[in-house]
């Protein structure tokens, strides 16, 4: 071993193996810290194909994080890029379940994504007072509204009256039923214009209600309606506000639209349609068993509250949004269904309509840029994401080449005008609209709804009231 | 070379004994200890220290009204004293405790206990098969529980179904919850039972061999010999527990999706922590919640280190 040549302070002697000076090492270093740098800077800066600035896309918050949706975006995201050599667009999709506090995090530590999306309105809330108005842009970029609704635009503002969003995918709902549990029970399909009857009456919420207990039918065979009905051994169920059931505001707007919060943006409220829905709903679960309760819905027979997807469910009112988990375990779609008009309450019908879009944040540093990039997105590459999201377009001149799409997925010959019609029926103001204190107001709103959904021998007009009341104190409480 | 070894000294294997070489000892281990340091300062002491500023702040990541962030003294640690909400959840985390802490020390034991038994056929598969779910994704074995705990057609209510019991809801059900959630922590106790399993292999047979001589019964052997000898695993694995116990989250929000259902019964001091502070953005409160656990478990693993004196067996003798 030649080690006789090394001196106490490494200094004379040349052995091979001497150990390295504190010279070399801080060089060494130095040298990988530079190529970390380098090499960071190098993914995060200017590359890539389209070259000058580099626009962050921030998707989570809302759909497109599911499996399949990142690549499909990611094919967007090139074509852009490659029609142009100004500004490289980069794509951050996060998880569903962590995106609001991964978007929280970066706006705090100053590293805002430029562009958000799609996020419906309720998400949109979530960072409220953090969306550019985009009405100086469009007017700058000459971008053509004309293809939207005033309805439509309006409903992309935020309280304060800015152009925050511009109209991209809408998700009407209506009800959707299973024809063979109809036709196994030999009963008429629900009505698919809206207003028509239904089975010579009128198709409101009390005919719906009467029909679920028909459809609901326990392992002996016998329908809700029988005294033998035995409601611990259900097998099929009537009527489900599919994925809306722990949320009193979007299941109750199925009655009429409303708001929590009073003209006055400060005085808390129990519109009176919703709490007429509350009723109706909770009664369904508890008193007539024709909607699954919670524990039901996390079953496995219900595959863990994807209710209408295994066939147990008659009927179900929800949004086109749920198309994307309309298959069966292995992917395949199910074509076992097709869609209805909603029923009146009061002689009104009222279709809940949620709505996705894209935002440009405050913090963004190239509004110009991420207006070029949003442009886009609403227009050559709105096909493919509409796609993607399973969204109906809100540009009207879309929507023909969208349904086509869907027929070619679902097979069974669907009656799409339904969800055409149910445009026509918006939920003026929206179920996800502003509400003070929004974060903890929802999360107590959801709190009574998941109560609901759970207890039985609940007094739900006393629960309205506690409710209303806590908003009231979360009202007061807004900065 | 020989002198080396002998010494223990590589490091300083070329240097004198004098103060030149102890200093370059120092400079090197100090080097090769620095990224550890780094990370030390720059990912724990620092965020410490940040949070510990900001809990005498009224800082929100996001802001709705747009406000900048203010000094408000004492206010975020006064609000805590008078919030319902942070007893509620440290009583919930309390009473999982009593369930969670025997539970996550006794049945790693007894099944460490059966594993050294003599007569245990087949001791390698059983050893793997009780080990097995540690290595089973976390979120994945979560989902899988809801769906053997469903109060309506999960696995367990079922089996107890065939002997005639009623099985309740167990995640849908005040009463039941808690007893549901330390059910899943079974799950997870595979780790415990390995280093029991170390512990009860490393009690000499002479000592077994010198009471059984005297007469001892099995009880008096475990009671006496063996309790004591594997008292420092016992020891490390409840401080393990303690330091989970607090850190007890994943299994509450995956299953609750952070609401603490059934009515706040599943709301632990953790869920709170991250409801204020990631949720509503809260951070200068959150930050207060953070450093009351913070000092919650230290008071308590102190206490424990504390108790060691009076249940302990160290075969050696500890000088500080």
């Amino acid at each position: 071993m030649p080690t006789t040549n090394q001196s106490a302070s490494g200094g004379t002697g040349r052995s091979p193996l001497r150990q390295p000076t504190r010279r070399a090492v801080l060089m060494g270093a130095l040298g990988a810290g530079a190529a970390l740098a380098t090499s960071a800077c190098s993914s995060g800066g200017s590359g890539g194909n389209g070259g000058g600035v580099t626009i962050t896309w921030f998707v989570g918050l809302g759909t497109g994080a599911d499996p399949g949706q990142p690549e499909k975006q990611q094919r967007v995201v090139d074509a852009f890029n490659a029609s142009q050599n100004e500004i490289t667009l980069k794509l951050n999709v996060v998880s569903a379940a962590s995106a609001q506090d991964t978007l929280a995090t970066q706006i705090s530590g100053g590293n805002a994504p430029d562009i958000v999306g799609p996020v419906g309105i309720g998400g949109a809330q979530l960072f409220d007072g953090q969306w550019l108005d985009l009405a100086p842009l469009v007017k700058s970029e000459g971008f053509d509204t004309s293809v939207y609704s005033t309805a439509q635009m309006d409903a992309m503002k935020d309280r304060t009256g800015a152009q925050v969003a511009l109209p991209f995918g809408v998700y009407p709902s209506f009800i959707w039923y299973n024809k063979d549990l109809f036709d196994e029970a030999k009963l008429p399909y629900p009505p698919q214009k809206f207003g028509a009857k239904y089975n010579g009456g009128t198709w409101d919420m009390a005919a719906l209600r009467e029909l679920a207990k028909k459809l609901t039918v326990d392992a002996n065979g016998n329908d809700a309606t029988s005294s033998a009905f035995d409601p611990k051994k259900i097998v099929q169920w009537g009527f489900d506000p599919q994925y809306n059931e722990g949320t009193p505001q979007n299941h109750g707007t199925f009655f009429g639209a409303g708001s929590y919060v009073a003209k006055d943006n400060k005085t808390a409220q129990i519109p009176p349609a919703w709490l007429a829905e509350w009723k109706w709903y909770y009664d369904m679960i508890w008193t007539d068993h024709s909607a699954p309760t919670y524990q039901q819905l996390q079953s496995d027979t219900l595959n863990k509250g994807n209710a209408f997807a295994t066939g147990k469910v008659a009927m179900a009112f929800t949004h086109t949004w749920y198309l994307a988990s309309l298959t069966d375990s292995s992917g395949t779609p199910q074509t076992f269904w097709d869609i209805a008009a909603n029923p009146s309450y009061n002689g009104e019908i009222t279709d809940k309509q949620n709505s996705d879009s894209f935002r440009l944040t405050k913090a963004g540093k190239h509004p110009e840029a991420a207006f070029k990039v949003l442009a886009y997105l609403l227009t050559t590459g709105a096909g493919d994401l509409l796609k993607i999201y399973n969204a109906m377009p809100a540009n009207k001149k879309l929507q023909a080449d969208y349904i086509k799409s869907l027929d070619k997925t679902w097979t069974q010959g669907v009656d799409w005008q339904v969800a055409l019609d149910a445009l026509e029926h918006p939920d003026v103001p929206s179920a996800e609209g502003w509400m003070p204190n929004y974060n903890k107001s929802v999360d107590l709103t959801n709190k009574f709804g998941n109560r609901w959904v759970t207890t039985p021998g609940l007094d739900i007009d006393a629960e309205a009231a506690k409710l209303r009341t806590q908003l009231q104190a979360l009202f007061d409480t807004a900065g | 070379m020989l002198d080396v070894l002998q010494s223990g000294n590589l490091a300083g294997a070329a240097a004198p004994a004098g103060g030149d070489g102890r200093k370059s000892e120092r400079r090197n281990g100090l080097l090769f200890v620095s990224p550890w340091l780094l990370g030390l300062l720059l990912f724990y002491i620092g965020p410490m220290i940040a949070t510990l500023v900001m809990s005498f702040t009224d800082y929100h990541y996001v802001s709705e009204s747009g406000a900048g962030t203010r000094f408000v003294g004492l206010d975020n640690w006064s609000r805590l004293f008078n919030d319902p909400m942070v007893a509620h959840s440290a009583f919930v985390t309390l009473k999982f405790a009593l369930l969670f802490v025997p539970l996550s020390v006794l049945l790693p034991l007894a099944l460490a206990y059966l594993m050294t038994a003599r007569g245990l056929w087949a001791r390698g598969f059983f050893r793997a098969a009780f080990f097995l779910p540690a290595i089973v994704p976390g979120v994945s074995a979560l989902f899988v529980w809801q769906g053997f705990l469903n109060g309506d057609d999960g696995w367990l209510n079922r089996m107890l179904g065939v002997i005639g019991i009623s099985g309740p809801n167990w995640l849908g059900d005040t009463t039941w919850v808690l007893p549901g959630y330390a059910l899943i922590a079974t799950w997870g106790v595979g780790n415990t039972m390995l280093i029991f399993t170390s512990a009860l292999n490393g009690v000499p047979r002479e000592l077994y061999e010198a009471a059984t001589i005297d007469g001892a019964g099995p009880w008096y052997l475990f009671r006496h010999v063996t309790l004591p000898m594997i008292s420092p695993m016992t020891f490390y694995n409840l401080v393990l527990t303690l330091v989970a116990l607090g850190q007890y989250f994943v299994v509450p929000f995956v299953l609750t999706k952070g609401t603490g259902d059934p009515g706040g019964s599943g709301m632990f001091y953790t869920m709170y922590f991250y409801r204020e502070t990631f949720r509503f953005y809260d951070a200068g409160y959150g930050s207060a919640l953070a450093w009351m656990m913070f000092a919650a478990i230290m008071a308590a693993t102190g206490l424990l280190f504390w108790s060691q004196r009076f249940w302990v067996h160290y075969a050696y003798e500890v000088k500080s």
